[in-house]
């Protein structure tokens, strides 16, 4: 019964995740895009496994498919280059169409939330009334 | 326990056993790179510290093999297939666009498989045509029925075969397995739903409809190519042969004035492009057609 209730909370932050962290990625390297700094895979995932120490379903190596996906589609770019220690690491950049899509999906994400804590706190509820 | 880089590797290969090579080989280098940068980290901090000692912690962040895994074969099922690159919609010149068809792959899988329908054609509408009367006409005969439904089944193959060929050329998102079969109904009632499907009868049309659209597409493609290549081409077939480009109307000759050569050439390229963007929008339609001539409403 634990187990089944365990496996259920895990489900749902999975599917949480899965569905933010485009979003995420995409804010991360707007940032960096800021600083003009381009950020590699292990830094990225470093900056958002220490905003998100207490989601232990949140893994890092699940990011790098986001990346690529999102390089897929065009909304990022990578570029290797050599390190001076340790192996070649891939560079990701924020192209426009990236910094454009960006902009939507916030919207997007405030309207969801918005309508999300609408929804708990009951609010509809009592106009209902 | 895991107690190396080289061995999360292996195991994460094993994971995705059976995926594209292409994911897997992503897959690890993009583990390899993490990894590896992690634990020289893990050295930076305590450099007494084994491989064995270090991996652990390292890779309880970034998910076991297994996670991973499912990460990459997640998002693999989301990407498009093969050509289907979303359209940049970044702003271009009209004339940049109008150019750019030349390293569009959409264009140019269009215009393999335009060229390519006309052998397709001949073959679906021979198989159609053929299994169609031979199984009709010995209908009256006990083997005509058993005959009419390895004749239909066979259709079914077709229709998943070209299916994949516009899915891999056109770009259309089309099954990518066979129909699977509800094994809870009797084989009576299997049969009987092979007659009643829609997906049988306009499959078997579309396969008839090939060879025309095929001797068309064909046709037309190669005559607008060659044709333009030729225009291109003045320049050189004039030194070659010291002939201008001519056309014989009744009697008189008409002869291309040396001035007219350059406009040959710029109509030329202008022709080519125009027809890499015919072949575009065309299979743009044909694989609209496709999807609605192949693809069954239920599954």
């Amino acid at each position: 019964m634990v187990d089944e209730i365990e496996s259920a909370d895990k489900k749902f932050q999975k599917e949480l995740i899965s569905g933010t962290s485009a979003l995420v990625l995409l804010s991360v390297l707007n940032d960096a895009n800021d600083a003009a700094e381009p950020m590699y895979g292990y830094q990225i995932a470093k900056l958002i496994h220490s905003q998100g120490e207490d989601i232990p379903m949140l893994k890092e190596g699940a990011l790098y498919p986001v990346l690529r996906s999102l390089e897929n589609s065009h909304l990022l770019v990578s570029r290797v280059e050599p390190s001076v220690s340790g192996p070649p690491r891939r560079y990701y950049r924020i192209t426009d169409e990236g910094l454009k899509t960006l902009e939507r999906w916030r919207k997007i994400w405030s309207q969801m939330t918005t309508f999300v804590d609408a929804i708990m706190k009951g609010e509809s509820h009592d106009q209902e009334r | 326990m895991i107690r190396s880089v080289d061995e999360y590797l292996r195991q994460l290969k094993k994971e995705l056993a059976g995926s594209d090579p292409a994911v897997i080989q992503d897959a690890v280098s993009d583990a390899e790179e993490h990894l590896r940068i992690a634990l020289a980290q893990a050295y930076k901090a305590n450099p007494n510290i084994s491989e064995a000692d270090a991996i652990p912690p390292i890779i309880d962040k970034y998910g076991s093999a297994e996670e991973v895994a499912a990460a990459y074969r997640q998002m693999e099922q989301r990407l498009p297939p093969g050509l289907g690159r979303p359209a940049s919609s970044a702003r271009r010149s009209p004339i940049a666009r109008f150019f750019g068809v030349f390293a569009d792959p959409k264009a140019w899988g269009a215009l393999l498989y335009m060229i390519l329908a006309l052998g397709t054609g001949i073959i679906y509408f021979t198989w159609v045509i053929t299994g169609l009367s031979v199984s009709l006409g010995l209908l009256v005969l006990i083997v005509g029925l058993p005959l009419l439904i390895l004749f239909l089944l066979s259709v079914r193959v077709i229709g998943f075969v070209e299916g994949r060929l516009v899915e891999a050329l056109l770009g259309v998102r089309m099954p990518r397995r066979q129909r699977a079969t509800d094994k809870s109904i009797g084989w009576w009632q299997r049969i009987k739903n092979l007659f009643r499907e829609r997906n049988t009868w306009t499959t078997m049309a579309y396969s008839i409809s090939q060879l025309p659209l095929g001797i068309v597409y064909f046709t037309v493609f190669v005559a607008l190519i060659a044709g333009s290549l030729y225009f291109i081409a003045t320049p050189i077939t004039m030194l070659v042969f010291h002939a201008p480009p001519y056309v014989i109307v009744g009697d008189t000759e008409y002869r291309a004035v040396n001035w007219a050569i350059p406009l040959f050439v710029i109509g030329g390229v202008l022709l080519i492009t125009a027809a890499m963007h015919l072949a575009k929008l065309v299979g743009r339609a044909h694989g609209g057609l496709a999807k609605f001539m192949l693809v069954s409403k239920k599954t």
